[in-house]
């Protein structure tokens, strides 16, 4: 299709059982095969990593991207054309649920 | 600590639901929820059950009480049918950013995944079509669960939660420990908007010569009425409502030009394409309100004010976004933009308000002889009702009747199922709404295949004598599908005609107060002896069968298409 590329969606969730399926079934509404997927800890306690690789419009990619980060238990989500360089995610997810931790006092 | 310290969790669920601030309760009992049922029995005082007829009645029915009155509805209903008789109003929620809470039974935690009787993966579901669900297995995480599903439920832009609430966990013993949830890290419901952002809104908003702001129930939900009418007043700025942002604006309004869309005014879609800036608050870009979107507002610089990030240019895009609370961004906003006069603008509609009456509005409240029409029903009530009623509708005709000619003078007013459009909504939601605001008049206007839908929900309101004012708009059609199916499908009926019972059989039946209405005359009696009282009753108007509603942007057309009758297009 047009406009088509490759992409890497990452999320960071809390674990919540039944979020696999939720992020599946947003890809199965836009009828938008995953071409790889992943779940693993990620490395800050506590949280998981999603990294799904797919191969969509950019439309579709961010619509996608953004739903996940609109459920409640995911922390942040991000996506990039496949060859970005990804980095510094870890860090950033950290220093915000810093942010958000102290927000609670203010 | 010791065993007599703790409670049951049913009982922790019912002091959670107090703690919450809940009032009411709408549901229906059943094998896996009973535990909860038998709790409710010394609850009595505190907890307001409603015993709908059917589980979508309740949900509905808190769909309607959510939307009258600001907080949140409560559902609890069994596991199984009951659960999956709940859904279509949870979808409907979602779409409609309606906060909810159902509660409904599951089998015990050693069962889930046996095919137990009446055991359903509910959860599964209904994920897609919650804001959050959830499955309470033990007793100690109910107080956390419930207070969680009410924050989430009523925050950021508010929707549907689903717990699914195991039966071991109901019975289970565990302390009652209330903690009010007000923060999740994962979850921000209100994204703040510096003031850089409101500048720059500012600035576009100063230099435009015709700006336009097309608001929705976005408005409502954050309280943001005066600060919407600061900002229309200080630019002279007109504007356009979705179907769910009714009422917001007083009708009389001068900056009000109507309702957007496909039944909309003329005024508010041809000024939509006349604008040279387009400000959108609190709403989302519905096809029923851009018409065809490669011609939508190609001229004009778009701005985007909503709360929920996924919506900012997801249909139309945007020069600029702002992801943020409506009132808190209109209010600084107000503060910050020029006083600039656009009186000749702001009065540019004069035209299409012309045609809209002659063509369009006069036809129908006023035809002056031959059957009643719908739009005449409408206005009726609004005439009597003094404007005040909170209005609900069902889907089809009735609706885009319902929305055209109430007219408002106070927000949260206008209730309706806008983007699930579910038939069969209108009886139960009336029940909630009237449930929730006792105090005002509720009234309802339904089509006859929207009213048999969801007819028996006529039981709860004979059982608790719930004052609704039901008007029947009865054409023995399903009037919508039949407008469409004379207008595109080339008059071939299908599976449109209605055979109808008695409605007044039916209406004695249940003990409920009763008007046939066929002629003229009968009318504006039949709607003051319906709003003399605050008891429960239906008026059962024989409208013209084969009305149609106008004005009409066809689906897949420009906004600015706008068909005045069969015949005849706005020029
Ligand atoms: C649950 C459901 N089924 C089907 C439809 C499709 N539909 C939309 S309007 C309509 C006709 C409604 O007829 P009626 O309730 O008599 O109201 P009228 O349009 O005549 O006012 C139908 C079938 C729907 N919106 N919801």
């Amino acid at each position: 299709m047009e406009n088509e590329n490759h992409y890497i969606i990452t999320a960071y969730t809390e674990n919540q059982v039944g979020l696999l399926s939720t992020v599946a079934g947003m890809f199965t509404r836009r009828s938008i095969n995953i071409d790889t997927l992943r779940v693993y800890p990620s490395g800050i306690p506590g949280v998981h990593k999603f990294v799904v690789k797919t191969t969509t419009t950019p439309d579709k990619v961010r619509s996608i991207a953004l739903n996940m980060e609109k459920k409640v238990d995911v922390i942040k989500a991000f996506w990039y054309v496949d060859n970005e360089d990804i980095y510094k995610e870890v860090e950033d997810v950290t220093s915000y649920l810093k942010e958000r931790e102290n927000s609670i006092n203010k | 600590m010791t065993e007599n310290q703790k409670i049951k969790g049913s009982q922790i669920l019912l002091e959670t639901l107090i703690a919450e601030g809940v009032d009411t309760i709408f549901g229906y009992p059943g094998g896996s929820i009973m535990p909860v049922y038998d709790q409710m029995y010394d609850y009595g005082d505190r907890l307001r059950h409603i015993l709908v007829r059917h589980e979508q009645g309740a949900i509905h029915a808190a769909q309607g009480y959510a939307r009258a009155k600001g907080f949140p509805g409560t559902v609890i209903v069994t596991s199984g049918p009951g659960a999956t008789n709940v859904i279509t109003g949870v979808a409907d929620a979602m779409v409609d950013s309606t906060p909810v809470v159902v509660i409904a039974g599951q089998v015990s935690t050693n069962l889930l995944g046996t095919d137990a009787f009446q055991e359903t993966d509910l959860i599964g579901m209904t994920n897609p079509i919650t804001k959050w669900s959830y499955q309470i297995r033990r007793p100690e995480d109910i107080a956390w669960a419930v207070s969680r599903a009410y924050y989430i439920a009523s925050t950021g832009r508010p929707g549907p939660v689903v717990l699914d609430f195991t039966k071991d966990a109901q019975v289970g013993l565990a302390e009652y420990k209330y903690e009010k949830c007000r923060f999740i890290r994962s979850y921000v419901p209100v994204p703040s908007v510096s003031e850089n952002e409101v500048e720059k809104i500012a600035r576009l908003l100063d230099r435009s010569e015709r700006p336009f702001v097309l608001y929705g129930q976005g408005i409502i939900h954050s309280g943001a009425e005066k600060e919407l009418l600061a900002v229309l007043e200080k630019g002279d700025i007109p504007a356009g409502s979705t179907l769910l942002g009714l009422s917001v604006l007083p009708s009389d309004d001068p900056h009000f030009k109507g309702m957007l869309g496909m039944h909309g005014s003329i005024a508010s879609n041809v000024m939509s394409q006349k604008a040279d800036l387009i400000l959108a608050v609190g709403m989302r870009f519905d096809d029923r309100v851009t018409g065809n979107l490669s011609t939508y507002c190609k001229y004009a610089k778009i701005i985007h004010i909503d709360i929920d990030p996924s919506e900012i240019g997801k249909n139309v895009p945007v020069d600029l976004g702002v992801v943020g609370d409506a009132k808190d961004v209109l209010g600084r906003l107000a503060r910050r933009m020029a006083r600039i006069e656009r009186r000749e603008w702001l009065e540019s509609d004069r035209h299409c308000n012309e045609v809209e009456y002659e063509k369009v509005i006069v036809p129908e409240t006023r035809p002056g002889q031959g059957t009643i029409n719908p739009g005449e029903v409408v206005a009726t009530v609004a005439e009597v009702s003094g404007n005040d009623a909170v209005i609900l509708t069902d889907v089809g005709q009735n609706q885009m009747l319902g929305a055209r000619y109430s007219r408002f003078i106070r927000s949260r007013s206008f209730i309706s199922s806008g983007g699930l459009g579910t038939m069969g909504f209108g009886i139960p939601a009336a029940i909630g709404a009237k449930v929730a605001v006792p105090d005002r008049k509720v009234c309802l206007f339904v089509g006859d295949g929207g009213f048999q839908m969801t007819v028996q929900e006529l039981g709860t309101i004979m059982q608790e004598q719930v004052g609704v004012k039901i008007v029947l708009l009865n054409n023995n059609w399903l009037g919508n599908v039949r407008q469409w199916q004379e207008l595109f499908f080339g008059e071939r009926y299908s599976q449109t005609r209605m055979v109808n019972p008695d409605f007044e059989l039916l209406s004695q039946a249940y003990g409920i107060g009763h008007a046939l209405v066929e002629k003229r005359e009968d009318l504006r009696p039949a709607v003051e002896r319906m709003f003399a009282d605050d008891k429960p009753f239906i008026l059962d108007v024989h409208i013209t069968e084969e009305n149609m509603v106008f004005p009409m942007v066809p689906p897949g057309k420009s906004v600015s298409e706008i068909m005045l009758n069969a015949t005849e297009w706005y020029r």
